[in-house]
């Protein structure tokens, strides 16, 4: 015959009782929360996936914001490539001009006054800041990309190439043009570069050559090469924000992906966490109206 | 005729008297830990016919033979061995989950993160003095972490240390009240209420002792018990009226060891064996937290020192000391970063060696060698978590199957206090009976 002593009954209540509460307890915890894993140990195979993803996702983030630096850097390129180009047109309007043969001297000189100015408006827009304070152009130059060397001829003392941002999950992109990208150009097999053209028309004009209306038709033909060289660089610099509208709308459509399986791993199933909650406490609830029941039975209230 | 109903009765008085008096210790003792429910033993007591007196009547009432302890040796036996079993798991998830507390609140894997996020954004402007900063402060956090986590483990070790130290000395205390009790118990009279009591207070030590380490005891006939430590065949810890001392010494890297006089003895259950398993765990887990540390510490100053810094110099280290307790941000200024490769003049924007930093980082999977240690420990904690779950469960039924056996039921008392009640009462009848029959024979005129 087993019978069970008054103490081990009140042992076993106390442990069902303490069992089911710590139950009702934790699926609490995680219904507020909203966190299926308050520990490690609560399933590790879980945490460690969260661990990954959360790291995705703060590095997800700083390739965000590098896409943004790297598209802003991009678009003041682009602007400044803009008014080159206006700058370059203005000069073929000049070239165009002093070419007619019916021109005075005079007017030549003014006509080459107005093209240096121009070209040191392009000489300072070449050493152009980008958001940061650095030189636009000037690949990783910590100074200028332009200095000015003897004789007023501005010199490129920037880097070779400008350096790659990385937009994450191994994709990068060029930040920037330098200079002699898109200002260098050859003319008739010789290496010169716009502000050499600029500078050769002008001295022509002011009567370095003896014939300065055929030099001036001459610069309409290595202004065009030049407005060429701008113009594809731009396009360049078109497709570079392309690529990098792709990434970002890339790394939006993973960032999606990780912060649903994120829910699926460690968030809380509410629906299932609310009725497992509703039947632990219905269980404790009949566990405790037992106990009470039986706790309150005893033979000493019976016998008189 | 030997013997008078007079007599007859009043031994029935006393009797039923005792049995009133050990139904109302059980009921008052319901509660005790460790009480065994005591039945009283009695026995008729009458004389066996002898030559020519074959017809006889020799009735002379009921002799109280002691008292009797409800105890089954094996289930105390079954309690002792799976409540050490359930102790040495209980403790050992303990120590496993404030290792991974220690761990996972110090918070290396997303301090790792941060950093290696802090380096990645330097790579936009590597020249920004708040970008180098922001890796710098990054770094010294990375470090503090480390060093947090170092210090919560030898946290758990000392309380370990201290733990192991304070039941070594229970064990001890223990042995020697064990030993005075066998002195007590060999003089006890069987049955006495005296000897009952010494035989509770004897299985309660046995109790303690398997709570601290596995001890096999063996009894003799005078009840009278002989420990041995370490299992059935481990030195002897009690045995008749002496007690042998045990001591623990702590290595140089912080695990236990224990010796019994001049022998070694191994502990399989309790909170010894726990404590001592622990340490080993902890110390464990911490060379492996080194190893991560050190691998960090070559790897940054490595790649560290292959670039130049914004002035031009050469690279110094990251960071300084060695192991997760010693690692320290060498670097006091963000313009000593060498993000540049080298040969590269002051200033430059050159992010070469900071990539190179980044992806010697990457290979050498710092952040992938943290968290795998979080997981291994998490894991482990999880597997303990299910084993002390299981041994608990055991223990709670073998004490359970002894508390119903051995504990007192009120019910069950209840009815004997009843039953006793009435034996008093007949019996008090009897003598009334027998005053009667005295007074009947002497109006006899």
């Amino acid at each position: 015959m087993t019978t069970v002593s008054t103490s081990a009954f009140y042992e076993r209540s106390n442990q069902d009782l303490a069992a089911l509460r710590a139950r009702a307890d934790a699926l609490q915890a995680a219904i507020s929360s909203g966190q299926r894993l308050t520990t490690g140990s609560d399933d590790p195979v879980a945490a460690a996936r969260m661990r990954r993803l959360t790291r995705s996702d703060s590095f997800a983030e700083i390739d965000q914001a590098v896409a943004a630096r790297a598209s802003s850097d991009l678009t003041l390129t682009d602007q400044a490539l803009s008014s080159f180009a206006a700058s370059l047109i203005r000069v073929q309007e000049l070239a165009t001009q002093a070419a007619n043969g019916v021109l005075t001297n005079g007017q030549r000189a003014g006509i080459a006054t107005e093209l240096d100015q121009i070209r040191d408006e392009m000489v300072r827009l070449a050493n152009t800041r980008d958001s940061a304070g650095h030189a636009l152009f000037g690949g990783d130059s910590a100074g200028n990309a332009y200095s000015i060397g003897a004789g007023g001829v501005p010199l490129y003392v920037g880097t070779l190439t400008a350096s790659d941002l990385p937009l994450g999950d191994g994709q990068s992109v060029t930040r920037g043009l330098t200079g002699p990208e898109f200002l260098n150009f050859s003319l008739g097999g010789s290496p010169t570069d716009l502000f050499a053209v600029v500078k050769v028309l002008s001295d022509a004009l002011k009567g370095a050559v003896p014939d300065p209306a055929q030099a001036a038709r001459d610069a309409l033909g290595a202004l065009d090469t030049g407005l060429e060289a701008i113009t594809t660089q731009q396009t360049v610099v078109g497709a570079r924000l392309n690529w990098i509208d792709l990434n970002t709308e890339r790394a939006t459509q993973m960032g999606q992906l990780r912060a649903e399986e994120e829910a699926e791993v460690g968030g809380t199933d509410l629906a299932l966490a609310v009725s497992q909650l509703q039947q632990t406490m219905t269980v404790l609830e009949a566990s405790q109206a037992s106990f009470a029941r039986l706790a309150s039975l005893s033979l000493f209230d019976m016998l008189r | 005729m030997s013997s008078d109903l007079l007599n007859i009765a009043a031994s029935g008085v006393r009797a039923a008297r005792a049995g009133l008096d050990v139904t109302s210790q059980n009921i008052a003792n319901a509660s005790t830990q460790g009480y065994v429910r005591r039945t009283l033993r009695q026995s008729e007591v009458a004389l066996a016919g002898g030559y020519g007196r074959i017809g006889d009547l020799s009735l002379s009432g009921v002799r109280i033979d002691g008292l009797q302890r409800n105890a089954d040796m094996f289930r105390q036996a079954e309690v002792r061995r799976t409540s050490g079993d359930a102790t040495r798991a209980g403790d050992e998830l303990k120590t496993w989950q404030n290792v991974e507390a220690a761990l996972e609140q110090a918070r290396i894997f997303p301090a790792l993160t941060q950093f290696e996020g802090a380096l990645q954004r330097l790579a936009t402007d590597p020249v920004d003095p708040s970008l180098r900063t922001a890796v710098l402060e990054d770094a010294r956090t990375l470090t503090k972490t480390f060093n947090i986590a170092a210090n919560g483990l030898d946290t758990v070790a000392t309380g370990l240390q201290f733990d192991a130290a304070s039941g070594v000395g229970q064990v001890n205390l223990f042995a020697q009240q064990l030993a005075q009790l066998n002195v007590h118990l060999a003089r006890a009279t069987p049955g006495s209420s005296d000897q009952v009591s010494l035989l509770d207070r004897r299985d309660a030590l046995l109790q303690n002792l398997s709570g601290q380490a596995d001890v096999s005891a063996s009894f003799a006939a005078d009840q009278t018990v002989t420990v041995r430590i370490g299992g059935a065949s481990g030195p002897t810890l009690v045995s008749g009226n002496t007690s042998a001392t045990l001591a623990s010494a702590t290595a140089g890297d912080g695990t236990l060891s224990f010796t019994l006089g001049a022998s070694p003895v191994t502990l399989s259950s309790g909170s010894l064996a726990a404590a001592a398993q622990g340490l080993v765990m902890v110390r464990d887990t911490k060379a492996r937290l080194d190893a991560v540390a050190d691998a960090l510490i070559a790897t940054a100053n490595a790649a560290q020192g292959s670039g130049v810094a914004l002035d031009g110099s050469p690279g110094q280290p990251l960071f300084s000391g060695s192991g997760a307790a010693g690692i320290a941000l060498a670097l006091n200024s963000g313009a000593q970063l060498a993000t540049a490769p080298a040969g590269s003049p002051a200033g430059s924007r050159d992010p070469a060696n900071l990539t190179a930093i980044r992806a010697a980082l990457s290979t050498a999977d710092i952040s992938g060698q943290a968290s795998g240690l979080l997981f291994e420990v998490a894991s482990a904690t999880q597997g303990r978590k299910l084993t002390s779950e299981t041994l608990d469960s055991i223990a709670d039924a073998a004490r359970l199957a002894l508390d119903s056996q051995a504990g007192v039921n009120l019910d069950e008392e209840a009815v004997n206090l009843v039953r006793y009640q009435q034996a008093f009462q007949a019996s008090s009848k009897a003598i009334q009976v027998a005053s009667d029959m005295f007074d009947t024979l002497l109006a006899i005129r």
